[in-house]
């Protein structure tokens, strides 16, 4: 089961954790946000202290209901296009929009720059990438060490065909058209072997947290 | 009585030209300003006097007179610059110190003369210190604010003193003028044969009321004190800077962190003692080649951090180009806050909002302030206008309220034009976005009228939520009662 393979990848971050870090400001971060990982839904499951790449139509809500499990800020960074797209009174079902800040910029090279910058941060911040265009294998390797360090999330929205990168794991998120608020979750790749595909449905009225899977076809 | 000191500049522009080691100054010169569309006169130096040059003349009538003559116009505001500078100084004299621009100050020195041996020595050392700035200046002392002026400005000597008690009797020989009324009531005064304020007095305060109004007894009872006008004091603003003059220029980066990191534990003491912080600071970097470059960062919140702004200044004196090194700093805070003192970190919360500012700041200081934003939410029904993105700083305290309908978690705006395939409210099949979509179920219509007095597209509107058959639920729009029946895509629902 995917539960399984993913607690002993926890004590293995822990383990590498303390090893990288430095200082007291690090120690802090363990106690909360870098022992364990975020739990979506039942089984779903992201560790923290890695980025994670998130595609297909309903990314967005993907993103807004991981940054609502963690307690953190939300740094969302983007493109002046993807950054003026986002209506706040309906995000606010998912997650409040008092805990997010939007960070917009004006290229390419600004947006990794501030993605990098606040996955380092020692705030574990959840940080959103926001780009029309996926990131290259060194970005990410960056990216990956940046998050390591930090000891926060970083949620890479991908548009389009994805690319060989060092991200943990991969989803493909879309809706199901039979019911509403509800989202077919498939973990596409997973770098110590989580997979599967989760149906979820989404009970919770304002922002709550309800999040119930409906069926859960694992396929480890 | 209080007794009063009137400091008059009566040549402000032109010192300041003087000050400044202007060349044209050694010649006949004159200071200009533009009225009605034309150039007039208004301060003269000592040549362009003889040559017989005066305020008030036309310009051209002057350069008629002196043909060498080299005029500059004035500088209201580099002017009131100096002038502050000297309210800044006049604090040697006495505390109590109020602006009269454009060209003066009046000081209240009861019980401050003694401190320099009298009111002449006060005088004649305050003469010595500005005349030594290379300022002229004209002073007054007596026991009302507008005496003082009057003698400062209209008295014979440099140094005017009316004895405490006196004054009426010093004023009386002056000129209707040194009243400071309008002009067409000193011409009247003047044209009726009164030519002295001690003139006045022969006359019944009622009768000249009745013949040349109000103004003209109340500004005499004001400058012999039967009505008071005290001195409002104002004392400048506390600046938060420090500057650092070197013998030698410097140019390697170790040697500037070092001097920006003396200026900046002396800015942040002074901060540090008032109980303030600075949401933006300045550094100007005087090149012994390129001139002054000036450089600031801005702090998500106040700041009295030397090691922050230390931090925060590495980026852009990285892009500064010092070839042959700089000789003169200056770092200044700016948009001061107080700072209410809090315990500190006890819990995760605190650090967690500190690493949260810190990042803003570094993220800011690059990107720009307004780029780093959240969310303030709108009470306003039209969805476009029901939220708002402002800068971190301005955030308000009080949290988000949720709206009472169901937007759409991507909202486009303007709305992005769909194609019908196949027709029907809402189309049965559309393309957007090069994406074909079949509709399955739909719900709606939300119909907005915007509002009237206000918006400038006036066309009611119909929302429908859509769910398709591949999937997404979008947010269909179309205007109602107009001809075209067009379907746009507002929002996408994720």
């Amino acid at each position: 089961m995917p539960n399984h393979i993913q607690s002993a990848g926890n004590l293995k971050s822990l383990a590498k954790a303390s090893a990288l870090g430095k200082g007291v400001v690090t120690c802090m971060n363990l106690s909360k946000s870098m022992i364990s990982h975020v739990e979506v839904a039942e089984g779903v499951r992201l560790k923290c202290g890695r980025i994670h790449e998130v595609s297909g139509p309903a990314s967005d809500v993907f993103a807004m209901l991981v940054s609502a499990k963690r307690e953190s800020e939300i740094m969302w960074i983007g493109l002046n296009r993807e950054i003026r797209s986002l209506c706040a009174t309906g995000m606010e079902r998912y997650v409040s929009p008092d805990r997010i800040i939007l960070v917009e910029t004006v290229s390419r090279d600004e947006a990794l720059w501030t993605t990098e910058q606040a996955l380092r941060a020692t705030g574990g911040f959840t940080v959103i990438l926001d780009l029309p265009n996926t990131l290259s294998l060194k970005e990410s390797r960056r990216f990956q060490l940046a998050a390591e360090h930090g000891g926060g999330i970083g949620l890479v929205l991908i548009k389009g065909s994805a690319s060989n990168s060092a991200a943990q794991t991969r989803w493909f998120c879309r809706q199901l058209p039979d019911k509403n608020d509800t989202w077919e979750w498939d973990c596409l790749k997973g770098k110590n072997g989580e997979s599967g595909k989760w149906h979820i449905h989404y009970q919770g009225g304002v922002n709550a947290t309800d999040i119930v899977h409906m069926a859960t076809a694992t396929s480890a | 009585m209080p007794r009063i000191l009137s400091i008059w500049l009566p040549l402000l522009p032109l010192n300041r030209l003087v000050r400044r080691g202007d060349p044209r100054v050694v010649g006949p010169f004159a200071m200009t300003v533009e009225e009605k569309n034309a150039w007039r006169i208004t301060h003269t130096n000592k040549k362009s006097k003889e040559a017989g040059v005066k305020p008030g003349q036309s310009l051209a009538d002057a350069r008629a007179i002196c043909p060498d003559l080299l005029t500059e116009p004035c500088d209201p505001v580099k002017e009131e610059g100096l002038l502050r500078t000297l309210w800044r100084w006049a604090d040697v004299l006495s505390p109590q110190i109020a602006l009269d621009s454009p060209d003066g100050l009046l000081l209240n020195i009861d019980g401050c003369a003694h401190l320099f041996g009298g009111e002449v020595d006060m005088a004649e050392y305050a003469k010595s210190r500005l005349n030594d700035l290379r300022i002229n200046v004209r002073m007054g002392i007596a026991d009302t604010k507008m005496a003082a002026r009057a003698l400062a400005r209209f008295g014979t000597k440099f140094v005017n003193i009316a004895e405490a008690g006196k004054t009426n009797e010093i004023v009386a020989n002056l000129p209707i003028a040194a009243l400071g009324l309008s002009s067409a009531i000193t011409t009247d005064l003047m044209r009726s044969g009164l030519t002295h304020i001690g003139q006045l007095s022969q006359h019944k305060s009622s009768e000249l009321a009745r013949r040349f109004g109000l103004e003209l007894t109340n500004s005499i009872s004001t400058i012999t004190g039967q009505t008071p006008d005290p001195i409002i004091r104002k004392n400048p603003d506390t600046t938060y800077a420090a500057r650092m003059t070197l013998p030698d220029p410097i140019g390697l980066m170790d040697d500037i962190d070092e001097v920006l990191k003396r200026l900046a534990t002396h800015v942040c003491n002074k901060l540090n003692a008032d109980n303030k912080g600075a949401r933006r600071f300045s550094l100007t970097v005087r090149c012994v080649d390129t001139g002054d470059h000036t450089m600031s960062i801005g702090f998500a919140q106040p700041c009295f951090d030397s090691e922050a702004i230390l931090r925060q200044f590495t980026y852009p004196l990285s892009k500064l180009k010092i070839d042959f090194g700089a000789d003169w700093f200056r770092l200044s805070a700016h948009q001061l806050e107080h700072i209410q003192l809090k315990q500190m970190s006890m819990g995760e919360k605190t650090n967690h909002s500190d690493s949260k500012y810190k990042l803003i700041d570094v993220v800011g200081n690059r990107v720009g302030f307004d780029r780093v934003r959240v969310f303030q939410h709108h009470e306003n029904y039209l969805p476009e206008y029901g939220f708002g993105q402002i800068q971190v700083a301005n955030k308000p305290q009080e949290s988000w309220r949720y709206a009472k309908r169901l937007r759409p978690v991507r909202l486009f705006d303007p709305p992005e034009h769909a194609k019908v395939t196949t027709s029907g409210r809402p189309p049965q099949r559309f393309v957007w976005r090069n994406t074909t979509f079949d509709t399955k179920s739909t719900k709606g219509p939300e119909r907005l009228t915007p509002r009237w007095f206000k918006d400038k597209d006036l066309r009611t509107r119909d929302y429908w939520i859509v769910q398709t058959q591949q999937g997404q639920r979008l947010w269909l729009l179309t205007y109602p009662g107009t001809h075209k029946k067009e379907w746009y895509v507002a929002g996408e629902f994720g």
